[in-house]
């Protein structure tokens, strides 16, 4: 097998939209900072070490044969699993936000369900590269994989995380839906879904007010609507070419955490529709050749794994870019190598250094 | 093969998600085009903090531009608690510079609000203080500018003009009733804020403020000085319960004058009562008129030809009998024989019994309600009275008579004045107003004007002459004779009105009043005086009143360069009265035939010579008998 150079034109996008994230973080961070910890740094510098050890991470797991992890496979997931009963029991795993999703390292927490969202794309892509022929057959091929993602989605929700949880279902259902699982069954998982989601209001009705607040944020403009307001705040006098880098008005304590969820519309704010464009510009050549790489994969496992990658990255920057631009309800998700968490980061950079690996393996005829 | 087909899938997710990013960066694109308007405003309203400039409000005058309501601006202190950093220091140095205590100055720096003023020691502060607080130049301490009402003649004209309140809100009169137009629109300092009420270090927007509309009355200056020092003079002399006049134009409803007493000063309204605060007289006192409402009486008659003056005559010895009442004449004893002119000259109450019955109560009626009597003028101010009258189907012979000389009903000053007005001025009754017109503050262009309003003819051309005529008379002959003006034809009408208290007329309190117009000829200036209760003189309008409005007279002669008039009739002297008398020219006579020229006054003789080569007052002025001519000689 060819050890070819790894793919270059992913690996500067990455480095480009993690530093333009590194950068953002400060400048919408630093007000916050300042009031809370007295130090206008202090998430400049925990990202920065973040990013630090995320690209050493990358260069080394990119150097790493993605075979590796086809024998692997098992005992990673039984990790995460573990890891994610482990974050629930309290003492060990601390709340932060309302949810028991962190494993406290002083400031520096570590997320399992992040870990885990690759955990089970990786497992993910080794059942189905081994399960070729059953993959045809609902009840034997998809159920066990379909059983496997909501026992997952289960544990997370009992932190309760649930952006986290419907990414890893979504990156499940895409794998399938890759994989040549027929069209039928994904009808049928969204009335489910629809269903589930029903559930999911009646046991917490603060969700269907998200929901109505999303058609209408007036309607409420201090309480369920107000993010989505404030958002629209910093985008909307933002204009062409924004207030300026450093000058957002909204981060001063008007949108709160601006340095996580809704980074993006001080992103605007301060660079203007050219800071949504080169955001979108970035996703969008990262997302390309993370596909081609999927698509060159020589062996059917590189491919799924390929494509769980990618198409996670990629659902959840859609996700968080939407709601910030208030075209889908507040769901709490961060944007994957801009905003501010440590193992967010690390696992999406984690994730990339396998792309950049499964890039070295690629055939020659589709390069 | 097997991978094409998972090919296929991937490259559909790929295009589905790029065209989603690109959806996204249309969706910001819609935000900033179309939604930025509505974005940005309300986002401005949230990021801004307002310092507020108060708007110079609209300045009051006279109707020839003289002020009668002006500003002063003054500095007052703003805190804005959230900007202040050393809230100890602060307190402890603004409490020594106000002079207030540190707890006091405590509460203000913490309260939880945007903007706090200190209220009222930070109001209104002088030059020194305000230079003391600048110098300490703190963050989150500002002064800004204010500006203040400032009535330069204090009491006068205080019941129309009204007053403001601290924060210059109209409180009463025009102040009040004009305050949308006269508050202008208040400027504001903008400054961005952060959540917390932080400043942030961005430039300031200036907000300029919006003084308000000038207000222009039709009040002349000149008259309303002269009526606010002969009720000085009435309440100097007669101690009265409470005083009052109005100089009205009868040709237009325009008001020239109107004050009356008690009334209050607007720079310090606090120490007056509500009463006398709101209590305009000349539009919100009803009382019963007396004899001034003869005038309608006459009018009525002469309209409906039920008498001539000159031909029809009454003989009143001193009462008359109207079913079971005996109704008197003031006059002991009665006037006995007298034309109907001598009727309106003496203010006989039987004479005017008979010409109330020969109208008769339907047209006596229908004529006071058409005068305007027991319904608003519709005068543009606010506190109007509406006064009584019979309803009319409770109208018996006895309440025909005493209406037909003013008792049983009653009036308000105004009412009589407008009805007066209509009578005299050939029979318009016009809508008495006050403001004359809104102007534009910074160009005094006209917004709005108001002009004369028309209610309607009451009665035609001939019968007020007539009307002008009797009056002139009652000036010359009869009861108003302490109101003549020597060739300026003064019309008018005395009364004297008893006090009605529970129902019972009060024994020797009265309402002394007159009405009075000049030249009678084209009256141009009505003149109404009301006196309540004057102590220690004769109740007889014609004598406390009448001298009164002469000399408010005299003054609209001289403001309103009215001209001498011809053909008035010649006053009726008694012995005690002083005679007017046309000089003669002696200029170029010799001394001799001066001196039998000037029988009639004192000469003071100056320089030496035979022939009078200069005269003071020159000839043909006319001046009252006895006074002094001054003659220069010369050689010729």
């Amino acid at each position: 097998m060819k050890h070819n150079k790894y793919d270059l034109l992913l690996f500067i996008a990455v480095i480009i939209i993690a530093t333009l994230g590194l950068i953002m973080i400060y400048s919408s961070s630093m007000v916050w900072a300042e009031y809370k910890f007295g130090d206008a740094f202090k998430y400049l510098k925990a990202q920065g070490i973040f990013l630090i050890i995320g690209i050493i991470l990358m260069n080394f797991i990119s150097k790493i044969s993605y075979k590796h992890y086809l024998n692997k496979a098992n005992v990673i997931i039984l990790i995460c699993f573990v890891l994610l009963i482990l974050v629930l029991i309290p003492g060990i795993g601390t709340i932060r936000n309302g949810s028991r999703s962190w494993f406290g390292i002083g400031s520096l927490g570590i997320q399992p369900s992040e870990f885990a969202k690759l955990g089970l794309i990786l497992f993910t892509a080794k059942y189905l590269s081994k399960n070729q022929k059953k993959i045809k057959n609902i009840k034997k091929g998809v159920i066990p994989i379909i059983s496997m993602t909501i026992l997952f989605f289960g544990i997370i929700m009992l932190q309760p995380d649930f952006g986290t949880g419907v990414i890893l279902v979504m990156s499940i259902i895409g794998l399938l839906f890759i994989a040549g699982v027929k069209f039928s069954f994904f009808t049928k998982i969204g009335i489910l879904g629809i269903l589930g989601a029903i559930g999911l209001i009646l046991a917490a009705p603060y969700r269907l007010q998200r929901i109505m607040t999303f058609i209408n944020p007036w309607k409420d403009p201090l309480g369920s609507g107000f993010q989505t307001i404030q958002s629209l705040f910093a985008i909307g006098p933002g204009g062409l070419l924004g207030l300026g880098l450093g000058n957002s008005i909204q981060k001063h304590f008007y949108l709160p955490e601006p340095q996580t969820d809704f980074i993006y519309s001080i992103i605007i704010e301060e660079l203007g529709f050219f800071g949504s464009v080169l955001i979108s510009g970035l996703f969008i050549i990262i997302v390309i050749r993370g596909y081609m790489i999927a698509i060159n994969a020589k062996d059917l496992f590189a491919k799924y794994l390929a494509f769980g990658i990618t198409f996670q990255i990629t659902f959840q920057a859609l996700l968080n870019l939407m709601v910030v631009v208030g075209m889908v309800p507040v769901t709490g998700i961060t944007l994957p190598f801009i905003s501010y968490g440590g193992s967010s980061l690390l696992i999406t950079m984690i994730s990339v250094g396998v792309l950049l690996n499964i890039s070295r393996y690629q055939e020659d005829r589709l390069r | 093969m097997f991978f094409k087909e998972i090919h296929i899938r991937m490259r559909i997710i790929l295009l589905f998600s790029c065209l989603l990013f690109i959806l996204v960066v249309f969706r910001v694109f819609y935000i900033q085009m179309f939604e930025y308007k509505k974005l940005n405003t309300l986002a401005s309203a949230l990021w801004s903090r307002n310092l507020p400039i108060e708007a110079k409000r609209g300045i009051i005058y006279d109707r020839n531009g003289i002020i009668l309501a002006d500003n002063i601006t003054t500095t007052s202190l703003v805190l804005i608690p959230n900007q202040i950093k050393d809230k100890k220091k602060v307190s402890y140095e603004l409490a020594k510079i106000l002079g207030v205590t540190e707890e006091e100055m405590d509460r203000h720096i913490n309260k939880k609000v945007s903007i706090e003023r200190v209220h009222p020691e930070g109001r209104r502060l002088d030059y020194k203080t305000a230079d003391k607080i600048n110098a300490l130049n703190f963050e989150g301490v500002y002064l800004v500018k204010e500006s203040k009402r400032y009535y330069p003649y204090d009491d006068y004209l205080s019941h129309v003009i009204g007053f403001v309140g601290i924060d210059n809100q109209g409180l009463s009169g025009l102040e009040l009733q004009y305050d949308k137009y006269l508050m202008g629109e208040n400027g504001a300092i903008k400054y961005f804020s952060d959540a917390k009420g932080e400043r942030l270090k961005m430039a300031e927007v200036y907000q300029q403020p919006q003084a308000g509309i000038n207000v222009m009355l039709t009040i002349d200056h000149n008259i309303q000085t002269s009526i606010e020092r002969e009720l000085d003079n009435i309440v100097a002399k007669y101690n009265p319960d409470n005083a009052l006049i109005i100089v009205m134009d009868p040709n237009n409803g325009e008001i020239l004058g109107m004050s009356s007493r008690p009334n209050f000063s607007p720079n310090n309204y606090q120490q007056y009562t509500v009463e006398e605060i709101n209590r305009n007289l000349p539009i919100w006192a009803t009382y019963e008129p007396g004899s001034t409402f003869k005038i309608i009486t006459l009018a009525a008659a002469l309209q409906e030809k039920k008498v001539d003056l000159h031909k029809d005559t009454f003989y009143d010895k001193g009462s008359v009998q109207v079913e079971n009442a005996r109704i008197r004449c003031w006059k002991a004893g009665g006037h006995g024989h007298q034309t109907f002119l001598e009727v309106v000259e003496n203010s006989c109450n039987p004479g005017f019994v008979e010409l109330g019955q020969r109208v008769g109560k339907e047209s006596l009626f229908s004529y006071i309600d058409k005068f305007g009597f027991g319904k608003k003028t519709g005068i543009d101010l606010n506190g109007e009275g509406t006064g009584i009258i019979f309803k009319i189907d409770r109208v018996g012979p006895v309440e025909l008579a005493t209406t037909s000389f003013g008792q049983g009903v009653s009036v308000t000053p105004i009412q009589q004045i407008v009805a007066v007005s209509a009578a005299i001025n050939g029979g318009n009754l016009y809508q008495p107003y006050i403001v004359k017109r809104l102007l534009e503050p910074e160009t005094n262009s006209i917004v709005e004007e108001n002009s004369k309003t028309l209610v309607r003819q009451v009665i035609d051309e001939n019968t007020s002459m007539q009307v002008r005529y009797a009056l002139e008379s009652v000036v010359s002959k009869g009861t108003g004779r302490p109101s003549y003006i020597d060739s300026y034809r003064v019309g008018g009408k005395t009364g004297t009105a008893q006090k009605v208290k529970d129902g019972v007329y009060m024994v020797g309190n009265y309402i002394l009043s007159f009405i009075g117009f000049l030249p009678a000829d084209d009256p141009q200036v009505v003149v109404y005086v009301a006196i309540d209760h004057p102590k220690g003189v004769v109740q007889y309008g014609g004598v406390v009143a009448a001298p009164i409005a002469k000399n408010v007279l005299n003054d609209c002669i001289t403001t309103l360069k009215i001209e001498k008039r011809e053909g008035g009739t010649e006053m009726e002297y008694n012995w005690m009265d002083k005679k007017y008398f046309d000089i003669p020219n002696v200029i170029g006579m010799n001394k001799e035939d001066a001196i039998k020229e000037l029988k009639s006054f004192q000469i003071e003789w100056t320089g030496s010579g035979k022939i009078i080569i200069e005269q003071s007052p020159s000839g043909g002025e006319r001046i009252q008998e006895g006074s002094k001519v001054r003659l220069l000689l010369g050689e010729n």
